[in-house]
């Protein structure tokens, strides 16, 4: 609970957003592809470039979750003014699409970032109690048979029977 | 960062692309007759609402995983 109290320093400052003239920022004019089919063909001539193809397969080779590699590209095209952040939430599935298509083609084992952290992971205690009904088990099991035989697979040592065979 | 609200995932799980109809594209052999019919029949074509931006995403979307599934072998 500690850590809810403490400052929040990513937070922007008050009378942050007043510092520029209204209309100044690209976000806040008017956007360069207002809609979805226009900010897909502008992700999509973005993407196909080679050189962007080999950035993002090293992010991803860094282990970078494609959600969040998608959100960034999204924000950032909002930031610049390429289009309105609504586009951007209706464009994120298809960048992630894209992102984890770069990924397959190269042979990268990519986090796509879609598992719930939050899930119960398995507990340690139930864990211990399957390894201590097998060691159980397993204890129960007479393995001294299995020895003699390979004792006496060792002891029997063939005699040669032919005519030239070395007398001893 | 990774406190931080992440859409994409909310976004990306309600994208349901296996209940999306596949594009069938069908040459329709017109008939001449005089009992043919007139306009196009809407028999075949997908009741899907293309001015939605959402359905348009999702077909684009459904190119992509289809080439991603060749590339993968899966299907």
């Amino acid at each position: 609970m500690e850590l809810n109290n403490q400052p929040s320093f990513d937070a922007p400052i008050p009378g942050q957003s007043l510092t520029a003239e209204l209309g100044a920022r690209p976000w806040q004019s008017k956007p360069q592809y207002p809609t979805v089919d226009e900010a897909i063909d502008y992700y999509m001539e973005r993407m196909s470039s080679e050189e962007f193809m080999i950035q993002l397969a090293e992010i991803l080779e860094s282990g970078v979750p494609v959600t969040i590699l998608a959100n960034t590209i999204q924000m950032a095209g909002v930031m610049e003014g390429k289009h309105t952040i609504d586009v951007g939430m209706l464009v994120l599935p298809m960048l992630m699409e894209m992102i984890m298509m770069v990924g397959d083609s190269a042979g990268i084992e990519y986090n796509n970032g879609l598992e719930d952290k939050n899930k119960p992971k398995v507990r340690d205690s139930l864990i211990a109690k399957v390894i201590n009904t097998y060691s159980k088990e397993i204890e129960g099991i007479d393995l001294s048979t299995d020895d003699t035989e390979v004792e006496d697979e060792e002891e029997i040592i063939e005699e040669p029977k032919g005519l030239m065979a070395r007398r001893t | 960062m990774s406190r931080q609200y992440n859409p994409a995932v909310a976004a990306y799980k309600r994208m349901d692309l296996n209940s999306l109809p596949e594009d069938n594209k069908q040459e329709q052999v017109s008939s001449k007759g005089l009992l043919a019919r007139s306009s196009p029949s809407n028999k075949g074509t997908s009741d899907l609402d293309y001015s939605n931006p959402a359905v348009r995403v999702a077909k684009q979307m459904q190119v992509i995983r289809k080439y991603r599934d060749e590339i993968n072998g899966t299907k």
